[in-house]
């Protein structure tokens, strides 16, 4: 109410109207700030539940009533589950299909990106077009006439055959994000080292490459969690060499409360780690297919 | 780089794009086209019967798979022996006579029957234990009989008429050795109920009965296929094909307009300017990388008996003892659970759609709205919305179509409680080893899929005809 003594003399009636409708901002300003508190905690609250979950005692995890937070906090849970059968393997399997998917996706979707961004083409549209309508199809239909293809070829139960069909779930996304990646770094910049007689592909190596670089490792981290959560395909297309999310699927229905709990936040770590780095690139990832 | 010139066609953009365009042909259209082959096509299902032991002959009738057939008579066809025919390597099967592989060897042996009768014939390589050559690598001249006592036929094929029966572990001179690939000569009745005669490879078919007079087998697979509606008739005649489908109806139903809404309500918030609003950005987009099985468990952590909801209530006082939410005969409550978790799960998607759209409406709108008195309703149904069709839009198409595959969530948090559509498909391939039928249920996700898409891109763009 400071600012009122600097204003003019009201009458009693204006002051009262000026009084409420402040009044009003301000219990509106708090109901937003309750309203994003209250969604904050919708988000936070089962995180913050199989996080204490996973850090308690086997005991803890099996009684009832289970309280909120780990009491004692212990690694129990998380130690019985990293050295569950096969849990450490397909951890490895998991990280090595998600690199090589980010190796493959990066490789074929940056020239395709490069040509989005920086040529007027003819069939341009329909380009873009047709790689949105590839990201909306999904991946259930593509798991099994796969693996067929991949008994047929000999490729069944390999990690590259899964990374690859991983790649193209994740392709689109990433040719639109390297797209809109390359389009915010300047043009000038490339007509200049052209301009000093750099060929086309030096220019984009060390011109254009070191400028887009945090964009490109924001679209690989995104295609990493990608692949890493992914597990339809995961368990139709391997059988010995199960992924993290695959093995975890196939031991659900046997498994006891403390494998369940540890591996749905082991399975989670990534996913909190890295949506952190990304957060500012989340809008060229899916802004783009508006426009 | 090189501007776009006008007239001459530049090559290099098309060359850029070669290398996503061949991928996305390789794995996302080929396999499309493949699912609609295994749906429709029923592989091995008929047999071809020629007019001779040979691929090539001519085709005399075609007997379905799993008929019964008659064997007349065999006849093993020579074909250039295998690089190595070792003994010791790869131990043979029990049912040595059935051997899938097309080509078998087979040893014509001499020696003394069970009635101690001087006897020759031909057995398959596998029921003989060869003994180690006299010269290293040269051919076996001797062996014994593995295992159980054995049939010695007179030539090479499993129903050849038998000349001997030896014990186990006679010793046997080997006389000579076949590398041959079994034909049956098979009698058996076409669909039309026709009685045909002809050969066909042993491997498609399976001996019943060899003793008595006549030998009956059955077709195990056929060497070709047909089109057929027998898997799409099958996947409807399924008991969990309608509870399938209506579950993942309803939960599309269920679950898009709260996502929509609580999407739009995130996204106002963000765009409120709220101090922190990094920190919300954050928090609010942490789920859009979450594992959809991670996040149905964290759900069943909730829900489950042991769970936090019911220990929630017990700690109120409101219940006395646990709840049995996660069952089958609380079918409202799993729906409720998994709708949460989806809700939980993809909401992060929408806002961030919703947010990118919302980026590209012009603030002098809003503040011209707001200058005119427009209350936050007003602005949202006559500013913002119709400004933010195009990423509604996207984000519909897109959210019903993952929604068609909902898969981990439902899995993690109703087992096999609840079933939804993907779950079919991946039941049928992994549990009952069938990639017709889990290609029929994945052809019917597709199809779902380009229904939905085609409606809301027809229902938005009649809108907009009808506007202008």
């Amino acid at each position: 109410m400071t600012t009122q003594a600097t204003l003019p003399p009201l009458s009693e009636e204006m002051a009262r109207l000026q009084r409420r409708a402040i009044r009003r901002r301000r219990t509106n300003r708090a109901l937003t700030y309750a309203l994003a508190f209250l969604l904050v905690a919708w988000i936070l609250v089962p995180l913050l539940l199989i996080a204490s979950m996973a850090f308690s005692t086997v005991d803890a995890v099996r009684a009832y009533p289970k309280s909120l937070l780990p009491n004692p906090v212990s690694f129990e849970t998380m130690t019985f589950f990293l050295n569950s059968q096969g849990v450490v393997d397909s951890t490895v399997r998991s990280i090595v299909v998600a690199l090589l998917t980010v190796v493959f996706s990066t490789l074929v979707a940056t020239p395709a990106g490069y040509a989005i961004s920086r040529y007027l083409f003819r069939g341009r549209d329909l380009f873009k077009l047709s790689i949105l309508a590839v990201r909306a199809f999904p991946i259930v239909v593509l798991a099994v006439p796969l693996a067929v293809m991949f008994i047929q070829f000999r490729m069944r139960d390999q990690l590259y055959s899964l990374a690859l069909v991983h790649t193209a779930l994740t392709l689109p996304t990433t040719i639109l994000v390297m797209s809109s990646v390359f389009a915010s770094v300047p043009r000038e910049l490339e007509e200049a080292a052209h301009v000093f007689g750099s060929s086309p592909v030096r220019a984009f190596l060390q011109v254009v490459l070191p400028l887009a670089a945090p964009g490109i490792a924001a679209s690989a981290i995104f295609t990493f969690v990608t692949s890493w959560n992914e597990v339809f395909a995961a368990v139709i297309l391997t059988i010995r060499s199960r992924t993290l999310p695959a093995q975890v699927l196939t031991v659900l229905g046997t498994s006891p409360l403390e494998y369940k709990f540890a591996g749905a936040f082991f399975m989670l770590i990534p996913s909190l780690i890295f949506i952190f780095f990304i957060r500012k690139y989340l809008f060229n990832m899916w802004g783009q297919i508006t426009k | 780089m090189t501007p776009p010139r006008r007239g001459k066609t530049n090559l290099t953009p098309y060359f850029l794009l070669l290398p996503s365009t061949l991928f996305l042909i390789l794995f996302f259209a080929w396999p499309m086209f493949q699912t609609m082959v295994l749906a429709f096509r029923g592989e091995g299902v008929i047999l071809n019967l020629r007019e001779a032991p040979e691929n090539g002959a001519a085709v005399t009738g075609q007997i379905r798979q799993s008929a019964q057939v008659i064997l007349l008579g065999n006849r093993g066809i020579p074909v250039a022996a295998p690089a190595a025919v070792s003994g010791e390597e790869e131990a043979p099967s029990e049912t040595g006579e059935e051997a899938a592989s097309a080509a078998e060897p087979w040893y014509l042996i001499r020696g003394l029957d069970m009635a101690n009768q001087a006897f020759e014939g031909w057995v398959p390589a596998s029921y003989i234990r060869e003994d180690e050559p006299e010269t290293e690598g040269g051919p076996f001249t001797s062996g014994s009989v593995r295992r159980r006592d054995r049939d010695v036929r007179s030539e090479p094929g499993p129903i050849s008429p038998v000349v001997a029966q030896v014990a186990q572990d006679t010793a046997v001179e080997i006389a000579g050795q076949r590398t041959v690939e079994i034909w049956y000569e098979v009698q058996g009745q076409t669909d039309s109920g026709e009685t045909v005669t002809g050969w066909a490879p042993s491997r498609y078919l399976e001996v019943l009965s060899t003793g008595g007079e006549q030998v009956t087998g059955f077709v195990n697979r056929g060497d070709s296929g047909e089109w057929t509606l027998r898997y799409i008739e099958r996947m409807f005649a399924d008991r969990e094909f309608i509870p399938a489908l209506i579950t993942t109806l309803l939960l599309i139903v269920l679950i898009l307009p709260i996502q929509f809404l609580l999407a739009f309500i995130m996204a106002l918030l963000l765009q409120s300017r709220l101090r922190g609003n990094t920190l919300f950005l954050y928090v609010f987009s942490i789920p859009l990388a979450t594992s959809d099985l991670a996040v149905g468990i964290i759900w069943f952590s909730v829900f489950t008996q042991s769970g936090f909801l019911n220990s929630l209530l017990q700690g109120l006082g409101l219940i006395t003892s646990p709840i049995v939410y996660l069952s089958v005969e609380s079918k409202h409550f799993m729906i409720l659970a998994v709708v949460l978790a989806e809700v939980w799960r993809a909401t992060s998607i929408v806002m961030v759609i919703i947010v990118s759209g919302l980026q590209a409406v012009p603030e002098s709108y809003l503040e011209a709205a707001e200058l005119f008195g427009a209350s936050l309703w007003q602005r949202v149904r006559y500013v913002i919305l119709p400004l933010l069709k195009p990423s509604l839009q996207v984000a519909l198409i897109l959210r019903t179509i993952l929604a068609f595959q909902v898969f981990g969530v439902v899995l993690a948090i109703a087992g096999r409680g609840m079933t939804v559509l993907a779950n079919e498909a991946y039941r049928w391939y992994v549990e009952f080893r069938n990639p017709n039928m889990a290609a029929a249920y994945s052809g019917f996700i597709l199809l779902l899929s380009m229904i939905t898409a085609i409606f809301y891109l027809r229902s938005i763009r009649t809108q907009e005809e009808a506007r202008e």
